[in-house]
């Protein structure tokens, strides 16, 4: 090894004796290096939405979370075919993870970035993207007598300072699964208020011999806020003054009794202790492996139980009540689902091409689509009565009641901050660890606060 | 010796530029300097600067000195992810040492099946932290998980792990010391493959038992190795956030997942997390530093 | 050497190599298991996966989660995806790292320890709190959703790593060989690239891997600056095996598998390499 560089070492580089390194050496092996490097970064660069130049289609790039059904696509390939020429729809799967898609989209809206210009964005994103201005102001396209034709609820959910910022394209709200035939054969209705809900299960986990009386959502995350409101808003409480948005009213009886509520369930053993970690998935998994008489989620779980792979409960075994409530008279439930919004920054002709994408996606034909193949609930009132869409998708007829009575949650440029303290106040109460009393009185605080800085 | 100090510093400046090897080694270290700084000292500065105001994320807000460490410390969030953090951090990190000490000296020989034992210090360490987090997760579920299930047929808990904030943290611990004990195994080993076999032979000739070899001869030699495997391992635990995050679902508080929290999920708690970012910054340099300057773990070569 | 000498001490009596054989066993068994779960998890089918209690061995293996992530077009180009940005960012690593590793192991200069302690602070710092301000700077050059928005974050951040690793590995080669160089005539560069790169080629190696493998598995920077599936990463991919609901745990494990393998196959094939790379450090003649 040492022959080899003495060779070397004589016939290139006698004059270099002692001068180190040379400039030129040291340039060569940095431009090689730097080279590599963006010749690789340079493979990565993929286009960046916009304008197709002159004459060309406009390019709009539209994100959503995952859809599984691939429904989505369809309707996109159907756009871009009925555009041919003039709009080109690119499409970006967005993390099925929602705050961190919210995460993602602000960071870029931070940034002005055009890059997304329509999205579907969860029901509590209008305000906070609108506060800012991210997202256009949409009142001259989607009009009063427009807002008619779609479900209450979810049009609410858009309206920030008495303008609309997106539209509704696909609804949710929280469910009462029961298990049909377990209750059958105890002779019992599906319970009205909570302690008959309560009562119910113990019967059936006696008669049946069924784990769990209820699973519900009621991990530290968004899903557990909305269990925890319903709660609340069913014992008659609620977070802000419904005729001052300003002002935070969660102190209340109503609110402690919701929470005491929640905690009940656990402490009189309907729920299993665990109910405290579960997200959509793990409550699912209890129900339709037969675990529990009694679920509260959205409705894509009545889809699942088809499936019997994923599924030891028949859809036949399954009913579908509104959630119970203290009095038993008409409860709330947590409204869900996604709307689309336009991106602030995208430039004119994008920003119309992308509406006419939003127009597209909630006409009465495309939610048919979605509904019959996605078993997407559409938001237009008039599918409701559609008997080839509640043949289709039986859990329309089947959710009704729940659908037709959503109540938005808090609505607030800083719902991200409130959802925040929510998620970990509701999941401590629940978990025992703070009594719902001191649970309510630590988010009076908190929210006095954040409502305090949101105005600062 | 009389100079103006000006004049000597300007004149040891250019000795040391004026040196050809002194002027070659700061060519050498320029380019990842440049990168270093770049990209990463500028975000940092700002965020110091940052961590005076009362900014939004968009915005720079009002001057207000030190308010923002103040609400931080008084923030019972940012307390819990403190503790959290250092208990997290002290317990994995001694026993990824310990273990992973023993695991070096056992393989550092010959023997039968040694690629298997490397395949397998390998592949935990391999696996992404996010992936593992989810797969642990699974594992520790009420329902389906397989180590809740035997745990509770043992009798050892009787909560579900997940909805227990110790349980979670020690679950975490756990997934942490599967996950790194390899990595620390692997820098001491290549520790321990330095040190020459006749320092040994040697002191076996003089009679020293193997405890006496282990600590008079292994230890002082390993100590450079294991000074740097420590440090990264607790600079590692120290800002743990991804498996927290997607272990608990989000319930585990450290200090990263409270800067990520205040910085990414809220808009009106950045400036706090900004100024526990920089908290978080200040903290891990001042553990490098006892390290570098009261253990005497060697960052230059000047003999 | 090490190795050589070790394995002499190790002839001891019958019950104590049987002892570490258990120790061995134990061990590999406590590494591999959760993978082997993950790989059962994988072959199974839903309902198996939600059982209670759970089965130990598959009762229904198929292939149905495979299909599922092999069907999907995005997760091959995940996997190209992070074999391009864990390769590019280990080529660069290596390249600025073992030149600034070997100045700093071998070379003397004043500001050293101010050198060191600036590449060090990066290992210091929370990679959550500069994501806003790098996603400006990125923004302005223009290089989201570009390879580049990962791999610069990532070459900064695993550079210390390098950098350290190198150094001991420098440091531990003997010096005689350069100086002979260096009076044969060779320049410092030369010296460098003759004589210490090939007697520390296996010592790279090694740097090498640990490299890939962190660039391999970061998640945070691939998933704030990398918004577009056509450049995004594995680790970014799977958790998006799931729609807003419900997560396909079995696809998840199938890829988990598939991401590992690669890895465990480069340690497979190169582990006697890295091995006898760390010992030879003490160089004959």
């Amino acid at each position: 090894m040492t022959d080899r560089v003495e060779g070397v070492a004589k016939n290139e580089a006698t004059a270099m004796v002692q001068r180190g390194i040379n400039r030129r050496d040291f340039l060569k092996l940095a431009g090689a290096g730097l080279a590599g490097a963006s010749l690789l970064g340079v493979a990565g660069c993929g286009g960046g939405g916009g304008q197709g130049g002159n004459g060309g289609p406009v390019e709009v790039t539209f994100a959503t979370t995952p859809d599984p059904t691939g429904t989505f696509q369809k309707l996109i390939d159907q756009f871009n075919k009925e555009n041919e020429g003039k709009i080109e729809v690119k499409y970006q799967q967005a993390p099925p993870d929602s705050s961190q898609f919210f995460d993602q989209l602000r960071t870029e809206f931070q940034a002005g970035s055009a890059r997304i210009n329509v999205f579907e964005g969860d029901v509590t994103w209008p305000a906070q993207f609108a506060a800012p201005g991210y997202v256009a102001d949409l009142s001259d396209r989607f009009t009063q007598e427009e807002r008619q034709k779609f479900l209450e609820g979810p049009v609410q959910s858009n309206i920030y300072e008495g303008a609309p910022f997106g539209v509704p394209w696909r609804t949710d709200a929280g469910f009462l699964y029961y298990r049909k035939d377990l209750l059958d054969e105890a002779g019992l209705e599906p319970p009205k208020t909570w302690d008959e809900l309560k009562q119910t299960a113990q019967a059936v986990q006696q008669s049946a011999g069924t784990k769990f009386g209820y699973v519900f959502q009621g991990a530290d995350y968004e899903g557990g806020v909305v269990n925890g409101l319903e709660y609340i808003w069913n014992a008659g409480g609620d977070v802000l003054d419904p005729s001052d948005p300003n002002k935070v009213v969660i102190d209340n009886p109503g609110a402690v009794d919701g929470l005491s509520i929640e905690r009940s369930m656990v402490e009189d053993g309907i729920a299993p202790k665990a109910v405290s970690t579960f997200k959509e998935d793990e409550s699912t998994a209890a129900f339709l492996n037969g675990d529990s008489v009694f679920l509260r989620n959205w409705p894509y779980v009545y889809a699942q139980a088809a499936d019997p792979e994923a599924s030891k409960v028949k859809q036949e075994q399954i009913g579908i009540a509104p959630l119970p409530s203290v009095s038993g008279e008409e409860s709330a439930s947590g409204l869900g689902g996604w709307n689309l919004m336009l991106n602030a920054a995208s430039e004119d002709p994008v920003q119309d091409a992308s509406y006419e994408l939003i127009k597209f996606m909630t006409a009465p034909e495309r939610q048919r689509t979605l509904a019959i193949e996605g078993s997407y609930l559409p938001i237009l009132q008039e599918l409701y009565d559609d008997q080839e869409v509640v043949d289709a998708v039986p859990v329309i007829a089947l959710g009704k009641e729940a659908i037709q009575n959503t109540k938005p949650r808090p609505v607030s440029p800083y719902y991200s901050d409130m959802s925040l303290r929510m998620a970990e106040q509701f999941n401590a109460s629940l978990d025992g660890e703070t009594p719902p009393e001191q649970a309510v009185a630590t988010l009076q605080e908190a929210l006095t606060e954040i409502v305090k800085q949101g105005q600062a | 010796m009389t100079t103006t100090p000006t004049r000597k510093k300007r004149g040891t400046l250019r000795a040391e530029f004026g040196s050809p090897e002194r002027r070659t080694a700061y060519y050498m270290i320029l380019p990842a300097l440049l990168i270093i700084l770049i990209v990463a000292f500028y975000p940092i500065g700002y965020s110091i600067y940052l961590s005076f105001f009362k900014a939004t994320i968009g915005n720079t807000g009002n001057f207000v000195g030190l308010q923002n460490y103040a609400d931080m410390l008084t923030n019972s969030n940012f307390r819990t992810g403190l503790s959290n953090t250092i208990i997290f951090t002290v317990v994995s990190v001694f026993f990824e040492f310990v273990i992973g000490l023993a695991i070096a000296l056992a393989i550092n020989r010959a023997f039968r099946g040694r690629g298997l034992v490397r395949a397998a210090i390998l592949v935990p360490w391999a696996f992404p932290t996010v992936i593992s987090a989810v797969m642990w997760r699974l594992m520790f579920q009420d329902q389906i998980g397989i180590i809740q299930y035997v745990a509770s047929a043992l009798g050892v808990v009787s909560e579900p792990i997940l909805a227990d904030p110790t349980l979670l943290l020690l679950g975490a611990i756990l997934v942490d010391v599967w996950k790194t004990t390899p990595f620390m195994a692997l820098l001491l080993l290549a520790g321990l493959q330095t040190i020459p076999g006749d320092v040994y032979e040697a002191a076996r000739v003089d009679g020293a038992s193997v405890v006496q070899r282990f600590f008079r001869i292994t230890l002082p030699l390993l100590k450079p190795a294991i000074l740097v495997a420590l440090l990264f391992r607790t600079l590692d635990a120290f800002r743990i956030y991804d498996l927290f995050w997607v272990m608990s679902s989000r319930e585990l508080e450290s200090l990263s997942t409270f800067v990520y929290k205040a910085v990414r999920v809220s808009q009106l708690n950045f400036s706090v997390g900004n100024a526990a970012a920089v908290f978080i910054f200040v903290t891990a340099f001042l553990i490098a530093m006892f390290f570098i300057k009261v253990l005497g773990m060697q960052t230059s070569t000047e003999e | 050497m090490a190795a050589a000498s070790a394995s002499r001490s190790s002839r001891g009596s019958g019950l104590n190599l049987a002892l570490f054989y258990v120790f061995l066993i134990v061990f590999v068994l406590v590494s591999v298991a959760p993978l082997l779960w993950v790989f059962k998890m994988s072959i199974i089918t839903k309902s198996e996966l939600f059982a209670s209690p759970p089965t130990i061995l598959p009762r229904t293996p198929t292939a149905a989660s495979y299909a599922t992530i092999f069907g999907d077009p995005a997760f091959q180009k995940a996997l190209i995806n992070s074999t391009i940005i864990a390769g590019t960012t280990t080529i660069i690593c290596l390249f600025f790292g073992s030149i600034a590793a070997y100045a700093i192991a071998r070379l003397r200069f004043r500001f050293k320890s101010i050198v060191m302690t600036l590449i060090l602070a990066i290992s210091f710092f929370p990679p959550v709190a500069i994501i806003a301000p790098l996603f400006i700077q990125f923004r302005t050059f223009g290089i989201i959703d570009t390879y580049l928005a990962a791999i610069v974050p990532d070459v900064v951040f695993a550079l210390p790593l390098t950098i350290w690793i190198l150094v001991s590995f420098f440091k531990e080669l003997p010096r005689d060989l350069e100086e002979a160089a260096k009076v044969d005539g060779a320049t410092t560069i030369q010296a460098f690239r003759k004589v210490i790169v090939p007697l520390a080629a296996p010592g790279v190696f090694t740097t090498a891997i640990l490299t890939f493998i962190f660039a391999w598995n970061e998640f945070l920077f691939a998933n704030t600056f990398l918004f577009d599936a056509d450049t995004q990463p594995v680790t970014v991919a799977i958790p998006n095996f799931a729609t807003v609901y419900t997560v396909d745990y079995g696809a998840q494990a199938a890829a988990a598998v598939m991401v590992t393998m690669p890895l465990v196959i480069l340690v497979l094939i190169f582990q006697r390499r890295i091995v006898s790379g760390l010992t030879a450090g003490a160089v004959k003649g």
